[in-house]
C-alpha cells in the first residue's frame, strides 16, 4: 500500500516538473506531405458540411488530442506548450522565435514551413489553412486561465501569444 | 499549425465526424483523398506499374517511419507492414481512437488501384493491431485467389458493388 501510495505522489511530482516529456514526442523521419491531406480534408469539410464543422473538429483536436497540453495550462505549465512548439517547428524546420517569460510566451513564425510545402504541392492554399492554428489554439485555451491569440502576419507567417486573461 | 507528425490523430477526428454522418460520407472523404494521392502516384503507377508502386512505397516507408517489408516480383507487389506508425499513433492517442481506422487504408488505395488495372488484396488482420498485408497482383484471378487467404479482408466502395 505505501508503495504504491509512494509511487502515486511520485507521478504528481512528475506531472508538474518543467522538464516532462512532451506527451507525444515523435522522432524519427518527418513526412511533410501530410500538410497537404490536412488542406484537402479542410476544403473537403468546409465545402460539404460548412466551416463550423470543420472549426468544430479543429476544437476537439485542441481539447481532446492535446488534453496533456491542456491540462497543463491549466495548472499555470504554460512553458509545456512552448516546448511542443519548439520540437515540432524544429522538426519541420520552420524559421521561428520564442519569447518566453513567466507571464506569456510569445511564439512568431516567420516562415511557415507547412504552409510553404502545400503551396509547392498544390499551389493554392486553402484561405481556411491557419484555421487548424487558429482553432485548435483557442480549444487549448478555453475553461483555462490563459487565452491564446494567433494573429496572421502574412502568407506563412503568424503570431501566437499566451498569457493570462484580463 | 497541427504537426505532420499528429496527422493521423487529426484524420481520426474527421473520420469520427464522418462516420456519425453515415457510411457514405466516409466513403466519399477516403476518395478525396484518393484524388489527393493521384498527384504523387497516378503517373508514377501508370508509368512503371509494380516498380513504380514499389518505388512509392520505398519512399513511405522511409519518410513514414514505417516497419515495412517491401517485397516485388514479377506479377505481384507485397507489402508486409510489421508496424504501422498511423495506427500506432492513433492508438496512443489522449482522444478516443476510430474503431474502424484501418478501413481508411484500402478507402483510397483501392480506387488508385483500380485506375491503374492492378489488383489489391488488403488483410487488415486485426483492427485493433497496427499491422496488415497488402498484396498487388497484375493478374485478377491471382488476386481472387488470395483473398481468400485473407483473415480480415478490407474492400473499398467499387469493390463492394
Amino acid at each position: 500500500m505505501k508503495l504504491s501510495l509512494l509511487e502515486n505522489l511520485n507521478i504528481k511530482v512528475h506531472k508538474n516538473n518543467l522538464d516532462q516529456k512532451l506527451r507525444y514526442n515523435d522522432g524519427g523521419n518527418v513526412h511533410m506531405d501530410f500538410h497537404g491531406a490536412t488542406n484537402t480534408t479542410i476544403e473537403f469539410i468546409i465545402n460539404k458540411y460548412g466551416i463550423d464543422t470543420m472549426n468544430d473538429i479543429f476544437k476537439k483536436v485542441g481539447k481532446d488530442v492535446y488534453k496533456d497540453i491542456k491540462d497543463h495550462i491549466k495548472k499555470g505549465n504554460i512553458k509545456m506548450l512552448a516546448k511542443h512548439w519548439q520540437h515540432f517547428f524544429d522538426r519541420e524546420k520552420a524559421d521561428y522565435s520564442i519569447s518566453i517569460n513567466e507571464e506569456e510566451i510569445i511564439l512568431t513564425v516567420h516562415r511557415c514551413t507547412a504552409y510553404e510545402h502545400v503551396k509547392k504541392l498544390v499551389g493554392n492554399v486553402s484561405s481556411h489553412f491557419c484555421d487548424q492554428t487558429i482553432k485548435t489554439n483557442e480549444a487549448l485555451a478555453d475553461n483555462t486561465p490563459y487565452e491564446i491569440k494567433t494573429e496572421i502576419l502574412g502568407e506563412a507567417a503568424c503570431r501566437q501569444t499566451i498569457r493570462k486573461r484580463a | 499549425m497541427i504537426p505532420s507528425d499528429h496527422f493521423t490523430r487529426f484524420y481520426n477526428e474527421v473520420f469520427k465526424f464522418l462516420e456519425d454522418q453515415g457510411e457514405e460520407h466516409l466513403e466519399a472523404y477516403w476518395l478525396e483523398i484518393s484524388k489527393n494521392q493521384e498527384k504523387h502516384t497516378l503517373a508514377l503507377f501508370k508509368e512503371k506499374g509494380l516498380k513504380g508502386m514499389y518505388e512509392y512505397w520505398d519512399h513511405i516507408r522511409i519518410e513514414e517511419n514505417c516497419d515495412l517489408d517491401l517485397n516485388l516480383d514479377d506479377d505481384k507487389l507485397e507489402l508486409k507492414m510489421n508496424v504501422c506508425p498511423s495506427l500506432s499513433k492513433v492508438l496512443d492517442n489522449d482522444a478516443e481512437p476510430m474503431k474502424r481506422y484501418c478501413d481508411h487504408c484500402a478507402g483510397w488505395i483501392g480506387p488508385l488501384i483500380d485506375k491503374v488495372d492492378h489488383h489489391l488484396v488488403y488483410d487488415v488482420i486485426d483492427r485493433n493491431k497496427p499491422q496488415c498485408v497488402v498484396k498487388i497482383f497484375k493478374d485478377k484471378e491471382k488476386a481472387i485467389e488470395e483473398e481468400k487467404n485473407a483473415k480480415l479482408l478490407m474492400r473499398w466502395p467499387k469493390k463492394k458493388k
